[in-house]
């Protein structure tokens, strides 16, 4: 290698590519968000949920805030706010206890991207194929007219 | 989108979100006009300046709570809501505490923890790649260490861990005595902050499994960071150095010559060991990648994850310095120091002369 390079190495385009689960697994879910009517009866089973069961979901998941907020007059819902600055909202009104339950799971467990139809076989890959792309020239017998 | 939205997106999202359950109330005194009163006097202008009240708010515990359970650091800390609020707080804010808000106690901020972070992490990854890869050039060296730890990854990083609303800082211009503080600047200062402070909380080894985890894990190609200016004269010293037989390059397959689209495969040969192989549409090209290709698997020769000998293993795991603390030393063999690097890659030699030159003009 020369001293004079061929080409200059700039810093600022020095970096690395995050590989999350790699070393470190952080979760994507950052803030929950319930809100809920405090006389209508369609936050009934909201507010069972969060007089219930909400300190033993807040204490399960200490990486998540948690906020509780009245919001008279609406129906209730669950706001989950993400790392890549979206947000997924639930509303919570037709579902039982352990539905709510089932829903708040899912909020948490999502990653908040953008959910993205699988219509067709798509491959998504930091690395290069493990094989290699095939060559037909390094094959015990390669192909002659 | 256009310009102009984009661009109050992008600062919408950098504003510090304060919930407005922590405030006292909500809107604040100051920004309320006050009545206008019955005499005839003139009414005294107010100025309610929004955006230094935003800065000026301090994040919720919650928020920073939540923040250190995130990153694995919930346990680790003492008192986490305290230490995470000095890693977050830039000393750029403290013009603009001491401005507003004078009578309260000066905030801790996270410059001395930032710098500390930041030895500590060039150690911890000069020391890994230098064991992982023996023989890259020391340049190369140098720009993969700025790769894993340096400042746009560190800013990369304190984004995906969520640090952009915690943050406490103060966006200031170029002055002659101090370089501008950006937003970028503020959000890598953080990770360093955290690992200094794992490194006061636990230990050398402690902080070293921090920056393994956080840093050294990520994937950073080496492969574009090693360019040659000649890469078959480069080979031809390198061989001489090694004493093997000169590099020999051989056709090892070719197909559609007098076509458009010809392929050659060509191998570069030390006596009977194939050093390289190249492809290219021309012979030339082909030789060319088969140098660069032999250079390549000697420089990136990679020692595998678990035989990894790592200089700081010899401190003992304990808190305090690391020369007082007393512990168990497993046993150290030291990665062999190599002088593989071809210097200078022109038939004149000339940084050979230029040094000898000078070496007479001293004399």
């Amino acid at each position: 290698m020369s001293v004079r390079c061929a080409r200059p190495i700039f810093r600022a385009q020095l970096s690395s590519r995050p590989a999350n689960g790699l070393g470190a697994f952080i979760p994507q879910v950052r803030k929950l968000v319930f809100e809920f009517c405090n006389h209508w009866p369609s936050s009934a089973n909201t507010r069972t949920f969060l007089s219930k069961h909400l300190e033993d979901l807040a204490r399960e998941n200490p990486h998540v805030e948690i906020v509780v907020r009245q919001r008279n007059n609406k129906e209730p819902i669950v706001r989950g706010f993400y790392l890549n600055d979206r947000d997924k909202v639930i509303p919570l009104n037709g579902f039982e206890v352990n539905g709510i339950q089932q829903k708040v799971q899912l909020l948490l467990d999502s990653s908040g991207a953008k959910i993205k139809p699988l219509k067709r076989r798509t491959i998504e890959s930091t690395t290069e194929s493990a094989r290699g792309i095939w060559s037909g020239l390094h094959v015990e017998q390669p192909f002659k007219i | 989108m256009s310009h102009a939205t984009k661009r109050l997106a992008l600062t919408a999202k950098r504003l510090p979100t304060i919930p407005v359950s922590q405030l006292k109330a909500f809107p604040p005194k100051e920004a309320v006009a006050p009545k206008p009163s019955s005499s005839k006097t003139a009414p005294t202008p107010t100025f309610f300046d929004t955006e230094a009240w935003a800065a000026l708010q301090s994040p919720n515990p919650a928020a920073l709570n939540a923040f250190a359970h995130r990153i694995g650091l919930g346990k680790a800390f003492s008192s986490p809501v305290e230490s995470v609020q000095q890693a977050v707080t830039h000393p750029s804010f403290l013009p603009l505490h001491a401005k507003h808000r004078p009578e309260e106690p000066v905030p801790a901020t996270n410059g001395n923890l930032a710098a500390l972070g930041n030895s500590l992490l060039g150690l911890f990854a000069t020391e890994h790649v230098n064991a992982t890869f023996p023989h890259l050039p020391t340049r190369v060296l140098k720009a993969a260490v700025s790769a894993y730890v340096g400042p746009t990854t560190c800013a990369s990083i304190a984004q995906e861990m969520g640090v952009s609303p915690l943050l406490r800082w103060n966006r200031t211009p170029n002055t002659p005595t101090h370089p501008a503080v950006l937003h970028s600047d503020v959000l890598s200062s953080v990770p360093r902050a955290l690992t200094a402070l794992v490194y006061q909380h636990s230990s050398l080894h402690a902080a070293r499994r921090f920056a393994q985890k956080f840093f050294l894990s990520r994937d950073v190609d080496l492969r574009s960071m090693i360019k040659f200016r000649d890469p078959k004269l480069a080979l031809k010293i390198t061989v001489e150095k090694f004493g093997r037989e000169r590099p020999v390059s051989r056709l090892l397959k070719e197909t559609g010559r007098l076509s458009i689209s010809p392929v050659f495969v060509v191998g570069i040969y030390s006596g009977a060991d194939q050093l390289g192989e190249g492809f290219g549409s021309s012979l030339r090209m082909a030789e060319y990648r088969a140098a660069e290709d032999a250079l390549l698997r000697l420089y990136l020769t990679r020692q595998p994850p678990h035989l990894v000998q790592l200089p700081t293993s010899t401190f003992p795991d304990a808190l305090g310095s690391v020369f007082d603390a007393h512990g168990p030393i497993p046993e150290y063999t030291p990665v062999e120091m190599t002088d593989t690097e071809v210097k200078f890659g022109s038939a004149d030699r000339s940084g050979v002369h230029r040094a000898r030159e000078i070496q007479e003009e001293e004399d």
